[in-house]
Parts: C-alpha cells; structure tokens; sequence
C-alpha cells in the first residue's frame, strides 16, 4: 500500500485527490497547505485522517512514500527538492519547474537519490492520446514525424481577465513567462514526446490580443506562435485564447500516414498517407473519415458504460503509471528526456516573447542554445 | 458628532462594506447614505467597477466614499480596510461555480482575515456577515412546512454538490465561532434569492436550463424571492438596529410568487422559450438515481444532482419574514409586482 501526501490544497488539489482514491493499493494519509483552513477543507472533504501547515512535519511525521506538489508553480522546485531529500518519490504538477536548470536539478536529484519524479501533464494520456501512442509506436507514421502541429487554446473568460488585468501582483504575472508559463505546458510537452533531438530550433512570436489589450492590458501575452525544428521534425506550436473553436489538438504527419488527436473531444483519426484513383478520392475519405467519427464516439461511449470515462481520466492513468513504476522499479511514464525538453522549448520561447523588446520574433539567445547541450548529457 | 438613537452607531460613524461593487453591495451603499449616514469604506477587488461610486457620492453631498482595493485573501489589505470601522458588512464572497476550493478560500479564508484584522483593531461594534439560504438543509422538514430561522443548515455540505453551499456553511460556522470567543458581536442575515435589474437569469429554484431545454422543476412551490433594494434595506438594518446581536435573518419578500407564475411571467415579459414541466416526484427519482449513479461511478458524473439538493432547492417549503419584521421593523419597500416589472424590464434590456 502506496502512503500519498498532497502538499498544495487548491483546484487542482480535488482533481489528484479524487484519481488518487480510484486507484487501488494507495491511500492518501496526510495533506498540507501552509492555509491551515484549506488544509482542512480538503482533509474533510475526502476524508483524510491527517492535515499539516508545515511541509517538513509532514515528511518527517507522516512519512509518505508519494507526494503530489499541486502549488503555485514558483514553489515547486523547492518543494520537490525537500521532497525528494527526504526519500520521497513526486509528481509535480504542471509546469514542473519555472527554469530549466530547476528541472535539470530535480531530475539529477531523483535519480541520485534513486527516487522518482514525473510531472502532471496527464493530457497526454488520455483515451485517445494513448490508442494514439500505440499507433505510432507500431509504425503507422512511416519512421518519426515529419512534421507536427500542436494546438492548444484556452478561453480567456471576462473573470479571469479582469482579475488578471486587475492585480498587479497576480502570482500568474510573475512567473517568467507569465501567462503563457502556466498554460502552454501541455502542449509544448506534446510536441517533446516526438522530437528526435535534444536542442531543436525554436522561433517564437508573441502578441497581447485585441480582447486583452481593448480591456487595457499591456504586458500579459496571450497569444503565441512558435516554430520549432530539428534536422528530421518539424513544428507549430499555437497557443491562442481568441481562436474559435478553442481547440486542443495535435496532429502528426509521419511519412507514410497522419493522425489527428483532440484531447477535448477524445477522438484520435487516421489519415491516409495514399490516395485514391480519380473521383475515388472525391468521394471515398469522406465516407471512411464519417466512419471513424463514428467508430469514435461509439468507443467514448463504450468506455463511459464502463465507468472509465472520468474527465480527468488522464490523469488517473499517469498517476496509476507513476505508481506502478515505483512498486515495480520500471521506467517513469514520462521519460526524463522529454520533461526536461519540455522545459528547456519553453523556457527558450519565454526569452523570445517575454518582455518590452522582445515582442517580435527573434532567434533563441546564445546561451540558452548552449543550454541545450547540456539537456544532452542527462 | 451626529448619532440616531435608533441606530447601533452615529451618522458619521465609520462603516465598512466588502463586495460593495456587487449586485447586493452597491444597493446597500446607496441605502446607507440615504439613510443619512456619511463615511462609507467601500472595499473591492481591484477589476470592479466602481465608477458608479463617484456618481453615488455627487449624489449625497457631504458624504465621503473611500473606495479601498485589495484582496481579502491579504492579511494586510484587511487590516487597513477594516481600521476605524465601527460597523462592518461582510458581502465579499465566492461562488466558485464548480470549485470548492475556490469558494471556500474567497468565502472562509477571507472571512477569518476580516474577522482577526477586526479584533486587531477591537473598535467594531458589529459583524453582519451575509450568507445565504443556500445553507439550509430541510432535509428533515416535512413537505410544505415553514423554513425558518430555527431551520437546521446542512451538517453535511460537502455531500450537496454544490461549492457555495459548502462554503457558506463553513463560513457561517467560522464566524459563529469566531465571534462567540472573541466577543464580537455579529449578525448573520440568509437572503434567498435576490433578484432586481442587473441580474440576468432563473434563480435554479424554478428550474434548470440543460441541453437546450428548461426544465421546470419548481411547479407550484413558493420562490423566496427578495427584491435587491427590499434586501439591501434588511442587510443594513440588521447592521444598525440595536440589540439583536448573535441573531440569524431571513430575508424574503411578502407575496411570494408560485415557480409556475414567475415563468410564466418572464416568458410573458421577457422572452418566449420552450420548458418541460418535470413533477417533484419524478425530479426527486431522477436526483436520486443521478446521486447512485455518481457514487456507483465513482465520480464519471459529478454529484451536481442529488437528494439533498432536492430537498434544498424543489422541495415546496413556505417562508417567512416574521423575525424580520418584528425584530428589525423592516418593511418591503418594493412590492413584488412591481420589483418583478423592473427585473423583467432589466431582462429585456440586456437581452436586447
């Protein structure tokens, strides 16, 4: 039996507490915030017998073997250190860290301390982006993509807006890449999975939207486009609060035959890399495409009879990963390569769009392409 | 110094209003200024809107608005936006929608930062806090009978589904508690639903609006409704008035309409769109399968409907403002005609 702490008891807190207690063989024993009130409502509502404002009494009174960090991303390094320190595995939620050399550290430091550590970005396992994995991995794209597009718009509400717009000191607006440091993780760590390279180009161009700036924001970027390029892949990277309809796609064009995922609408299609004769064409893939919207929505319906269908049925199955990996002493769900790549694409677009003078595309800085050799000898 | 022997504090006394830029607060604003009295805190976040208090103040020359911004969730915010307070209503609150987090920390979170920055200053004379009906359970109560102020909250909110109720239980404990050990005395008022021009929508009450049909499920029950000004006049005498310190008020209007006449009405006034009547029997099964189904899920479908919230919200239940009335000497300025013709009108417009 796994003993689960939850350090961080806000939103995203409920959705880890409610995977973690469909999981078999684990149990959550304690929660932390330094908000004893919100330590508390957390404990109670999933009853939980035990609840700390302090993160090292927990460690040291509760003694857990897992430890989800759910907090404000800049807390996450050193939670995760003290975690790992104090022989705990972690999964960090997203971002994982706000600077790369953060990541390098933590992942250095687990696999010194021969503990493991992942990070929460449990959209990648959803229903269809794991038929997808599967697909890929049996050689429907030919060999590696060809070329990628990633695809993740969040809808700005008025509310968020203006809270934002009104808070100087909103904790969003000073993380390094702001806005987009605490919403494009999912979708860059989408494209990462694929990347055959350790240091691939990255060109970023950012812009405030009309919808922010006619509500009087200067400095919050909303709106991001970023091409990314090794010697054998490419990629476009869009990130939009704007773009209607909101989608949260990626699609993979190998070689051979192409596959598009949406996250949103659980539905994975393939898409044939050979054409047919004449009007064939004209008339055959739309019929075949119907076909899998269809075989679609009846697998979504299948696995919701089931009762697999949850929202955050991704999550579920990373952390149930996570777990497995710890009792079984196997690789991470997340490979280390691919976090830390993460971090380091990100990290390289904040230093293009962050910033009065750097609101224009620009080439990455030398010394973050230097920092790329570095992610090679992890 | 000016002072109404009526009233708990003097004319120039200093009283603070969170969530003074909402629905309720700006009501309650222009109701204490009205009534005469001249030095208001406003407290809002920084994105409100609180042009409409410049126009309030050239409105009662001679009063002073200070319009604070900040966030209740910092310590030091509500230790200068409560200095000097002699009287505090508490509107700020969460509704957090689907968060319970959310809600509870901008309802429970905030309040105990109030209420510790008031005891800092130990100058208040009073704490109204402002909850909501959402509280009661009348699980137990049988069909028809009268919801009171006696009426038990839920003992269990976090099995309701539903993020406000949960926070506003807690919130109304922590101050209940909170003000017994410190000494402060305090109020807690309970509106039911409050309605006026600027707020747009069905109270759930009468019923929900889901894949493209309205159902509803209130039939001929009674909505507690209280016009917005009927209900900043009770919120700001239960401030004032002397000697009802530890008490609980209901706020309803007399003349309460049936669910079945008010939708008819704003189909009439408003706009015309299609419901389906559901019969409490049914709505009562179909909430409970809903609750089986989410447990037997384990959470694929939320617990949004459930037994508890049947009970809370579609049971026919009767109100009343008894202890409104006799302890606060409040009166209904609007009539409910008349408050429902300006909502409907208020519908329209923004509709148009």
């Amino acid at each position: 039996m796994l003993k689960i702490a939850i350090v961080g008891c806000g939103k995203i807190a409920d959705d880890h507490a409610a995977a973690i207690q469909r999981i078999p063989d684990c149990e959550i024993i304690a929660v932390c915030d330094r908000e004893p009130l919100m330590a508390r409502q957390l404990m109670e509502r999933f009853r939980i017998a035990r609840h700390f404002t302090d993160m090292a009494a927990l460690l040291d009174e509760a003694r857990p073997d897992v430890v989800h960090i759910t907090t404000p991303p800049a807390s996450h390094f050193d939670l995760a250190k003290l975690c790992l320190e104090h022989g705990c595995h972690v999964y960090v939620e997203k971002p994982f860290t706000l600077f790369h050399h953060e990541a390098e550290k933590l992942v250095a430091l687990a696999e010194k301390a021969g503990r493991k550590i992942t990070v929460g970005h449990d959209a990648q396992f959803g229903h269809a982006a794991r038929r997808m994995r599967a697909l890929v991995a049996s050689g429907y794209l030919g060999e590696v993509p060809v070329h990628m597009e990633s695809y993740y718009s969040y809808e700005l509400g008025q509310g968020y807006a203006r809270a934002l717009l009104g808070d100087a000191d909103h904790w969003v607006r000073r993380l390094p890449g702001q806005l987009l440091h605490n919403l494009i993780s999912h979708g860059i760590a989408r494209i990462a999975e694929f990347l055959t390279t350790d240091s691939p180009e990255v060109i970023a161009y950012g812009f405030t939207s009309s919808f922010l700036s006619g509500i009087g924001e200067t400095e919050l970027i909303d709106e991001l486009r970023v091409i990314i390029s090794d010697k054998r892949t490419t990629a476009f990277f869009t990130f939009s609060t704007q773009m209607r309809p909101a989608i949260q796609q990626l699609r993979l064009y190998g070689s051979r035959n192409g596959l598009v995922l949406d996250t949103d609408q659980e539905i994975l299609l393939k898409l044939r890399g050979g054409r047919f004769t004449s009007y064939a064409e004209k008339f055959v893939p739309p019929v075949l495409m119907a076909r899998q919207y269809l075989s679609n929505a009846l697998t979504n319906l299948g696995t919701f009879m089931a009762r697999d269908f949850h929202m955050k049925s991704g999550m579920k199955y990373l952390i149930e990963s996570f777990y497995r990996s710890i009792v079984n002493g196997t690789e991470p769900p997340i490979p280390y390569r691919e976090i830390l790549l993460t971090s380091w694409i990100m990290e390289a677009i904040f230093a293009q769009v962050q910033g009065p003078s750097a609101r224009n595309h620009k080439r990455m800085p030398e010394p973050l392409l230097a920092a790329g050799s570095r992610v090679r000898q992890v | 110094m000016t002072r109404n022997d009526t009233f708990l504090i003097g004319q120039d006394d200093l009283i603070l209003v969170t969530g003074a830029t909402g629905f309720i607060g700006t009501s309650l604003v222009s109701g204490l200024l009205d009534r005469g009295f001249r030095n208001l805190r406003c407290f809002a976040r920084p994105s409100s809107d609180k042009v409409r208090f410049g126009a309030l103040a050239q409105g009662h020359p001679g009063a002073k608005i200070d319009v604070v911004t900040g966030n209740l969730l910092s310590r030091a915010d509500c230790l200068s936006a409560t200095r000097d307070a002699k009287l505090v209503f508490h509107l700020a609150a969460g509704t957090g929608h689907k968060s319970f987090p959310d809600a509870f920390m901008n309802s429970v979170v905030t309040t105990r930062n109030l209420l510790e920055a008031i005891g800092r200053h130990g100058c208040a004379q009073r704490f109204v806090s402002v909850s909501s009906f959402a509280v009661y359970s009348n699980m137990q109560n049988p069909t028809r009978r009268l919801l009171d102020e006696s009426c038990p909250v839920e003992s269990r909110p976090e099995l309701r589904g539903e993020a406000y109720c949960y926070a506003k239980v807690r919130q109304e404990e922590f101050v209940i508690e909170h003000c017994k050990s410190s000494g402060l005395p305090y109020v807690i008022v309970r509106p039911g639903s409050v309605y006026g021009p600027g707020k747009a929508g069905i109270t759930d009450r009468v019923g929900i609006n889901t894949f493209g049909m309205f159902l509803h499920l209130g039939g001929s029950n009674s909505i507690p409704l209280t016009y917005i000004d009927n209900c900043a006049d009770a919120i700001a005498l239960a401030g004032l008035t002397k000697g009802v310190d530890g008490e609980i008020f209901n706020i309803v209007d007399d003349d309460l309409p049936t669910s079945r006449q008010f939708l008819r009405l704003y189909k009439r006034n408003v706009r015309r769109f299609r419901s389906l009547y559901v019969p409490h029997a049914l709505s009562y099964t179909m909430c409970w399968l809903w609750e089986l189904y989410s447990g037997w899920s384990k959470g694929q479908l939320p617990p949004a409907f459930n037994r508890r919230r049947w009970n809370a919200y579609w049971k026919k239940t009767r109100y009343t403002n008894d202890r409104l009335k006799t302890r606060l000497n409040w009166v209904p300025r609007v009539a409910t005609a008349d408050g429902l013709r300006r909502y409907f009108e208020g519908c329209r417009q923004s509709h148009a």
